[in-house]
Parts: C-alpha cells; structure tokens; sequence
C-alpha cells in the first residue's frame, strides 16, 4: 500500500509542539547542566563535567537522596502491589457492595496531593494524632511512633501515605486483568480438583502478570518520581533522611539558586528513570503468558 | 537576545526535568483595571490578608488611580519562588523579601529597585533598616520587628514564683521545677519552624560573634569548634531531660501552639509573631518572652533575638514603580502602620507607632530597654549551609552524638563552601 507523502503533514503540529515543550527544553537542560548558572542573571560560565563530579563525589546529600529514594521506592512497589492485589481479589466480583468497595478504594486517588499530605500529617502527629491514639486505644502502645519525626522510620511513613493515594489506581488495572481471565478455566480448574489456592497460583497469577508488570512498571516510575507528599509533609527532614532526589532538585534549583548543578541533578534523575522504564518494559515483554 | 532565548528555555527545561514541582498561585496582576493603574503586592503573610484588605481599601480610596492586588504565598514556597517571579515583572510591582540568603539573591540579581532616595525612608527607624541596605543602598524597608525566641506564660510562672532566669544554671532549675508540676518546659515543633527560630537564642551567648556565620562560610570557622558543639550540647540536654516534649520532631506549630494554649506546656519556642495567634486560642494567657541564656550570667551578651524582616520592597522589573512606591509610602504613615501592628500583634520598625493592645505594649520594652542581636541564622547566606546548621540540630535530637551531628553537619558545609 502506497501511502501520500501529505499524510506526513497530520504529524507536523504535533512534533512541533513536542519538540518546543519536551526536546529543546530538555537538550537547554543538558546545556546549562555544564554551566554553573543561577536561574537569575543572565550570566554564567561553562564549568565542564564539574557539577556531575561534584554530584558523585562531592556531595553527601545527594548520594543520601539516591539511598531514600530506593528505600522509598522498593517499600511501595512492594506493598502497592500486594495492596491493589489482594483489594483486587475482594472485589472481583460485579456485586453491589464490591462497587461501593471499588469507589471506597479509588476514593483517595481523587484527592489532591496536598489534602493528602495534610491529612496524613495529622494522621501522624505523634502528640494528637490518629494513629497513635488508635494505637493505644486497643493495646498496641508498643506500636505508637514518632512516625514523621523519626529519622529511621520517617521515609517509611511517607511510602505508606503513598501506597494509600495511588494503590486504588493499580486496583483498577489489576480488576481489569482479573476480569479478562476466562471464567471457563476456573471451571476446568474445579473439575480437576484444585484448590483456591491452587487456582490462584496456576490460572490467575500467570494470567495477571502483564497486569502485574504493568503494576510494577508504573509504581516504580511514580515513587522514584515521588514529590508533592514528601515535599508536603516533611520537607526532605529530618536530617535529610526523607530528602529524596526530585525534592533536592527543588532545594539546589529553587532555594540555592544553583540551576546549573540542579540540572545535571535532573539529567541524572532523568537518565535513572529512563534506564528503569527500559529494564521495566524488557520485563514486560518477557512476562507474556498465552494459553 | 539569544541569550535570553537560552535562559528562558533553561528555565523550561529544568521545569520539565524535574516534572513535579510546586505550581503557582495568583495571576497576571499588573494590569490596568478600567481608569486605574493594579499593581500587585506580593508577600507572604496570609494571616494579614484581612487587615491588609482593609489598608489597601483606604488608600485605593485617597488614590483611586491605583488599585493593589494581594498576592499571598505560603511563607516556605516564597522563599522558593519568589525571586523567579520577580524576575518576569509582572508579579511583585511591590514585593517583600526575608533578610539573609534570600535578600542577597534578589539583589545580586538586581530585582530590588533602589529607595535611598525616597522621603519614606525617613518614617523607619533608622537604626532598624540596615538589613535591608548594600552597599550603603537601601534596597529594602524591614517592616515587622520580630523576636525570634520563645513566648512564655508569664501568668504561670507568677503563679509558680519563678523568674526569668538569668543563667544555664537557673533555666534548668526553672524547667526541672516546671516539670515537677507536669507541664512541660518548652513546646518544640521541631517538624516544621522549631530547630531554626530556637538555634537562634540556643547559640547567641555561645557565640557572641556576630561575624560567626560569615566566618564560617569563608572556612575560618567550622560546626565543630566548641561554640556550635555547646549549642547542640544544650540541645541534647533539652531532649535528654525532658524540658522540651518527647517526640518533638514531630511536632508541627499548631500542635506545639495547642500545648501552650492549654497550659500543658510554659514556653513556645518559636517567637513573638506567635502572641496574637496563642491569644486567639486562649485570651486569658499572660504572655512575654524569653531566650535560654546558655552561659553563665557573668558571661551572658545578649539577652535575646530581633529579626526586622517582611521588607517592603519595589519590584526593578516594574512598569509601575511610582505606584508602587506611593503604596509603601502609605503603609509607612504612622496610623496605617498602627493599624498593621495593632491588629497583627506585630511590632514596626515604623517611627511613632502607637501599640494598643496589651500584648504588644507589655513586651514593647523589648524594643529598646533589652540587649537583642540579629537573628544569627539570617547571616548564614548559602541556604545549603543553613540546611546543614539545621539538619545537625535534628540530628541530635534524634539520638546523636552532638560531635559527630556537627562533624556531618561541617561536612556538608565544606561541600557547598563557595
């Protein structure tokens, strides 16, 4: 089939406006990722690979942001996916309280980051918050925390807060997936005599993994570029123990006015995420399961 | 003008890299309004949008050529933000800076339009205006003076019969007898504003140099000597004996507020800004303020902390600078500031302000009868340092080592020493 040379032009607007709001402001990025400008003045000088050296070997907090940052990371991919899973299986089927269920579980994901963030401040005040009132309410006194204050558990907080706001968005890819499993291979599974269990781990497990790489794919990519709940409820404290990469980007560009550093920063970030997204879809492409 | 064209798609492109940044609030506000010339007033103070409301009603009425616009950020994003929306000029015709690292950025990038000339300089005080010259310039007019240290309940410690004390020795006899009476000595909300209004009067007998900072960014000092080493020695005392609550981390000012208001707690460590806002939650609260004297009383300097700061400023990207500098004329009369003051609960750097309320007069005499220093975390102009200053405080107060908190701290220092 021979095709117009005119259709070329349908592709036009839409390359010039990707080129305009992604490729030329992404490549002047690059640029002034090699000049130490301040974001202000119009003056600056080419500094080489400094600012990426200074990163990787002159910059304590930096390397720390890429440790919260996997922690962070590695905590939600993990739980998220468990969460939106089992929540998933509960409400499979088309009944009249799973639908309310399914609403109750997306409801978080319609609210706005920063309601998030306040609610779950709250939520976590050591002093007159809910959990550890709760939590001393029905005996679990050992379990009350200073859950955002605490350096050593404070990210960990944060990752549940996360899981909380978008794990009913992966419920609803994993319903998705359910839902395409042909109900005939339930039946053959119960003729031969397999358990729930059984079922579970030899129809729906193999049947859902696109789902679930798709699951993977998408938490990995939104909590490493996690922002406005860590920037919202701690700030990047304490002692730099929440600051993770996006949130430092913020500190260096906007408060440090050190926009040449911030940008080999935000390379960096961006190369990071790119080389996830690959390994990621690699993944996906080997997970195909076909009956 | 290629250059330009490089700058602005810079700024995009760091924008899209970073994919997740704080938006914006507020709008194009420079524009003509019908016969009247807008010009946008930018600060950060939210709690004084309603009196504001009112100043800017009266004098849109004396000027009806000019109408003003709030445009109100969040105290942290302005911090952030604002210089980048000055930049562009059409947000800020007249604008307010903090003192310090975000002063010198605005002026080293030019946005502050000179006032040195203007009659309205004469309405301040002159010897409270400094912070806001270079160079001999004035660049900026402080006009909040503020006393970053901690509100105390006077009413309780009458009814206890302790006094301010005058040393470290009498400050721990004074908490030790607080907490006798189960109310907990200091409220810390060290989650949010607590480690860098307290490290103020923590440090400011520990280090009486004023150039302490200074000397610090340019290498001639280091966290790890002993005046910033005592200071967290003190803050771990604090933690360790109980004078400020447990779990203060985590703590946020409205919690820490809520415990000084309900007379669980003797002292807010944050600083007079706060008054207003502890009487709206319990009027019958009689307070003053106090600073920790972390030395010996022979070897004490200062007695406190004063920050003059939200400087009234003229955006040098303005179309409208005559309109604007009409507008902080007015703000500076004397009955217009005694209005702001009075029904802010703030105190001007203002000339013949006259104080109502009784907040603001009983603690007036700290105004010229106390020996009160510059907020010394305002002279630290990197901001990664000043993060670095304030992470090693965290730090101990989470359980480490006051040395080895300040040996992380000064790494980080040496890192972004410039």
């Amino acid at each position: 089939m021979k095709i117009s040379k005119s259709i070329y032009w349908f592709f036009l607007p839409g390359l010039v406006l990707y080129s305009l709001f992604f490729l030329y402001p992404t490549f002047s990025a690059l640029f002034y990722s090699f000049t130490d400008w301040d974001g202000l003045s119009e003056a600056f000088q080419f500094v080489g690979i400094d600012n990426y050296t200074r990163a990787f070997t002159g910059d304590s907090i930096f390397q720390k942001t890429i440790g919260n940052n996997l922690k962070f990371m590695l905590t939600v991919v993990v739980f998220q996916t468990l969460v939106a899973l089992a929540f998933a299986l509960i409400v499979i089927k088309n009944t009249k309280t799973n639908v309310f269920l399914r609403a109750l579980y997306f409801f978080p994901t319609i609210l706005s980051s920063v309601s998030v963030a306040f609610i779950w401040a709250f939520i976590y005040d050591p002093s007159m918050g809910i959990l550890n009132q709760v939590l001393q309410l029905v005996g679990l006194d050992f379990l009350a925390q200073n859950w955002l204050g605490n350096a050593n558990i404070a990210i960990y907080s944060l990752a549940i807060t996360q899981i909380w706001f978008h794990a009913g968005q992966m419920l609803i890819i994993f319903v998705a997936g359910l839902q395409a499993i042909p109900e005939e291979l339930y039946e053959v599974a119960k003729i031969e005599g397999a358990s729930k269990w059984q079922a579970f781990r030899s129809v729906t497990w193999p049947l859902l993994a696109p789902s679930a790489t798709i699951v993977v794919a998408y938490t990995t990519i939104q909590s490493f570029k996690a922002f406005d709940l860590v920037f919202a409820m701690t700030g990047g404290g304490p002692n730099n123990s929440t600051e993770i990469i996006a949130t430092y980007i913020y500190d260096v560009a906007f408060k440090s006015y050190q926009f040449g550093y911030a940008s080999s920063i935000s390379v960096i970030f961006m190369v990071i995420i790119a080389l996830i997204t690959y390994l990621q879809f690699k993944a996906l492409r080997s997970d195909r399961v076909s009956y | 003008m290629k250059n330009k064209l490089w700058l602005a798609t810079g700024t995009i492109g760091l924008g899209f890299v970073l994919g997740a940044c704080a938006g914006e609030s507020g709008g194009d506000s420079s524009s003509e309004s019908g016969d009247a010339t807008q010009i946008s007033f930018m600060h950060w103070r939210g709690e004084d949008k309603a009196v504001l409301d009112d100043i800017i009603a009266d004098f849109e009425e004396a000027n009806p050529d000019i109408r003003v616009e709030q445009n109100i950020y969040p105290s942290d994003q302005y911090q952030a933000t604002a210089q980048r929306m000055l930049q562009e000029g059409s947000t800020g015709d007249v604008f307010t800076s903090f003192p310090g690292a975000q002063f010198e950025s605005i002026e080293s990038a030019g946005f502050f339009e000179d006032l040195s000339g203007e009659e309205f300089v004469s309405n301040f005080d002159e010897s409270l205006i400094s912070v806001g010259q270079k160079d001999s310039t004035q660049y900026a007019l402080p006009y909040q003076l503020v006393f970053n240290m901690p509100v105390y309940n006077k009413g309780m410690f009458d009814e206890l019969g302790l006094e301010v004390p005058k040393s470290w020795t009498e400050f721990q006899e004074m908490a030790d007898t607080l907490l006798e009476n189960d109310i907990t000595p200091i409220a810390f909300p060290g989650a949010d504003i607590g480690p860098n209004q307290f490290m103020n009067s923590m440090m400011m007998n520990n280090a009486p140099d004023e150039e302490v900072f200074a000397k610090l960014q340019n290498g001639e000092e280091s966290l790890t000597n002993e005046w910033w080493v005592k200071t967290l020695e003190d803050f771990k005392l604090l933690a360790d004996k109980g004078y400020i609550q447990d779990d203060a981390l985590g703590t946020n000012q409205d919690s820490a507020m809520a415990m000084v208001a309900n007379e669980e707690a003797a002292m807010l460590a944050t600083g007079s800004y706060h008054m207003n806002s502890l009487l709206s939650l319990n009027p019958d609260l009689e307070l003053d303020l106090l600073a920790p004297i972390t030395v010996e009383e022979s070897e004490a300097t200062y007695e406190g902390i004063n920050t003059a700061t939200f400087m009234l400023a003229v955006n040098s990207n303005s179309e409208k600078k005559d309109q604007a500098k009409a507008f902080i004329d007015y703000l500076s009369q004397p009955e217009v500031a005694s209005k702001y003051a009075n029904e802010t609960g703030q105190h001007l750097t203002v000339n013949d302000v006259e104080y109502e309320s009784e907040a603001l007069q009983n603690t007036s005499y700290w105004i010229d009868e106390r020996n009160t220093r510059f907020q010394p975390r305002f002279l630290i102009t990197n901001a990664q340092i000043e993060d670095a200053v304030l992470s090693s405080i965290e730090n101990v107060l989470g359980g480490e080592d006051p040395m080895a908190a300040a040996e992380a701290a000064q790494q980080i220092v040496e890192e972004n020493r410039e």
